[in-house]
């Protein structure tokens, strides 16, 4: 009992901001590779589905590759702090947008699949959590990001996500996101290999984003330039 | 005769890289398996009606003796894309064509792009081949695209063919200070048959260069052309975002001993001029999600109103004085001195785009105009892009001319036209 209470003190004076890093680094490594499908389910039942080939270093630098569907192959976007530009194949030409440009479409936007780490972009605190979970309320650092507020369920045992709430600065709810399926990706990395997302904006639809390979990888700056993202396919 | 050779260089020598491809196939690496060589490209089925502007010079070129019996019009065309890709670590081979398909009797292939890479180092790259280059920051205008296609300012995301040509970039990236990457890349053109066969003079092969750098979060270009065929050219450009959904771009060009063309008394003039290209623009990205794009591009190179007014009149009087010998040779004239896709001094670019409206997933209507701010003559297209199913994208492209006869747009063949398109990728 007493060391019940000893430990939920503790846990309770750890800053939240620790743990949300601790988070980011039991989601993924600091620099690493990884493979993705995005599937979008429309409320007929269709599906639509993206493939994604990424490579991140550090916590400000990013570049996605579209491997799937053909009609997107090859279209890359890079984001390098706050400056983020997409490549065009047909045009051989990286074309500078604002960093809350969507550049994918369906439920997902650049803020799911260009995140760098949660607790670069957020300030945290604590919120009523339960006797299993953590809740941290995070608020956006600057008004790049998508989401102005989230909230984040997080496992008090092993501190892995398990609920994200994205809020609008009105403090609409935008979308929730649920993280599912742990997986073990190797080199001591076990997380959510699965991530669903609905919104209240698009009801009836619902979005998966499937981690099929995270590796640990690093990789040197010249990766995240312009000049590279045309090439960002020979990295595979 | 050049296409059916064209075809036939791409049948000989597609099935000798696919050959080396299943030769060096590349193993697994943990990641995933990666193909050697890719495949890829889609058919793009365009019918297009048009509303002709039967008064129009330019629509008198188009039918100078066989006037058809209705101003109403259609166009029917395939045009298939396909690209090869064969990429290990460190070498690389792309090849992309473009054919484009009226009839049997009417059609064409051309190789877009054919060149090989050696990743010398993350650093270094070599390239040899027809490639495009894309410089400059503008959307619908490049003043400072020095070696780039000649764009058209109506789709410049159409893929385009490419400059035959060697290259050698060099990257380095900062990890501290303002100075986050830069780049340097030379560029070497041969000059293509200056002595009227296969074979070039030494001294006609032009020389370019660009220097890139991410510098306290903006792109900067600085560009060089140097050839003593053509006119040397100079050339910066930049592009930042000034908020968090406001990028600002810019470009500006000197050029020196560039031929311009008029029409006086009704023979073609030249004139040997240096001057400047100059291009302003934004990106704005509302809350609504609706982004607009807005340029303003000036050329010292262009036509004066009057001058442009002159040219329209030229243009009316010959082709239609029935002359076939005249006609003949306007056309020869308008080809080879008026082929640009914008001929005056002054134009703006507008484009609203709201991706996926009303919760209509997939679904992206945009609306555009160029405005050529002398005549007040101007171009206004919508399009309506949806992609209902993977791999299948459909487009819907209305476009309405507004001027007068002599008028930049006004002289266009056509008034109004609507085009469908119908693109399956693989």
């Amino acid at each position: 009992m007493i060391i019940a209470i000893a430990s939920s003190l503790m846990a309770f004076s750890q800053d939240a901001n620790e743990l949300l890093k601790m988070v980011d680094d039991n989601l993924m490594p600091e620099s690493y590779e990884a493979k993705r499908k995005l599937i979008n389910e429309e409320p007929d039942g269709s599906k639509k589905e993206f493939t994604f080939y990424t490579v991140k270093k550090g916590n400000d630098k990013i570049a996605i590759l579209y491997l799937l569907p053909a009609s997107e192959k090859g279209r890359a976007t890079l984001r390098l702090g706050d400056n983020m530009w997409l490549y065009i194949p047909s045009t051989n030409k990286p074309i500078r947008i604002t960093s809350l440009q969507s550049v994918v479409g369906g439920v997902f936007n650049n803020a799911d699949i260009m995140q760098l780490e949660y607790s670069v972009e957020y300030d945290a605190t604590y919120g009523d959590g339960t006797h299993e979970e953590y809740l941290l309320k995070l608020k956006a650092k600057n008004k790049t990001v998508a989401y102005d507020k989230l909230k984040m369920w997080i496992t008090k045992e092993k501190k892995i996500l398990r609920k994200m709430e994205a809020y609008s600065a009105s403090g609409m709810l935008i979308k929730t996101l649920e993280f599912k399926e742990d997986k073990n990706f190797g080199a001591g990395l076990f997380r959510p290999s699965v991530i669903e997302t609905y919104s209240p904006l698009y009801r009836g639809y619902r979005s998966l984003m499937i981690y099929q390979t995270i590796r640990k990888r690093q990789f040197p700056d010249e990766v995240f330039t312009q000049n590279f993202m045309g090439k960002l396919g020979d990295l595979r | 005769m050049r296409s059916y050779r064209q075809c036939i260089f791409i049948l000989m020598f597609v099935p000798s890289v696919v050959v080396m491809a299943q030769e060096e196939e590349t193993a697994e690496d943990g990641m995933e398996e990666k193909k050697s060589l890719e495949w890829s490209g889609n058919l793009d089925a365009k019918f297009t009606f048009f509303h002709m502007r039967e008064s129009a010079p330019q629509y008198y070129l188009l039918f100078p003796f066989n006037k058809p019996s209705s101003p109403f019009l259609t166009q029917y065309r395939l045009e298939p894309y396909l690209n090869a890709e064969y990429s290990t670590s460190d070498l690389g081979f792309v090849l992309k064509t473009h054919a484009t398909y009226f009839g049997d009797s009417d059609a064409s292939v051309n190789i877009l792009e054919a060149y090989s890479e050696a990743n010398l180092s993350f650093h270094t790259t070599l390239q040899a081949g027809k490639r495009v280059y894309n410089w400059g920051k503008g959307y619908a205008f490049n003043p400072v695209g020095f070696v780039n296609p000649v764009k058209d300012p109506e789709n410049p995301e159409l893929a385009q063919s490419g400059l035959l040509s060697a290259n050698i970039e060099y990257i380095k990236s900062f990890s501290t200070g303002p100075l986050q990457n830069i780049s340097f890349l030379f560029v070497v053109i041969p000059a293509s048959g200056s002595t009227g066969n296969r074979f070039t003079e030494l001294k006609h092969t032009d020389l370019s260069f660009r220097t890139s750098l991410l510098l306290w979060n903006t792109d900067i270009d600085v560009l060089a052309f140097y050839s003593i065929q053509t006119p040397k050219r100079i050339g910066m450009d930049f592009s930042s975002n000034i908020t968090d959904n406001l990028e600002i771009h810019g470009e500006l060009g000197y050029s020196r001993n560039v031929e311009t063309f008029s029409i006086v008394n009704n023979l073609v003039a030249s004139n040997n001029s240096h001057g400047i290209s100059t291009l302003a623009g934004f990106r704005y990205l509302h809350e609504s999600n609706i982004t607009l794009i807005a340029e303003y591009y000036h050329t010292d190179f262009g036509m004066s109103t009057a001058e442009l007014e002159m040219y329209q009149r030229f243009l009316a009087t010959t082709t239609q004085s029935k002359n076939p010998l005249m006609i003949q040779q306007v056309t020869k004239i308008n080809q080879m001195y008026f082929h640009g896709t914008n001929l005056s001094n002054d134009y703006a670019y507008i484009k609203l785009t709201y991706p996926e409206p009303f919760e209509w997933l997939y679904f992206t209507p945009s609306v555009f105009s160029i405005v050529h701010l002398a005549d007040k003559s101007f171009l206004l297209s919508v399009t309506l892009n949806y992609k209902p199913v993977t791999n299948i994208e459909f487009i819907l492209w209305p476009s309405l001319i507004s001027g007068g006869n002599e008028t930049e747009y006004g002289s266009k063949a056509f008034q109004q036209k609507v085009e469908l398109w119908m693109r399956v990728f693989f």
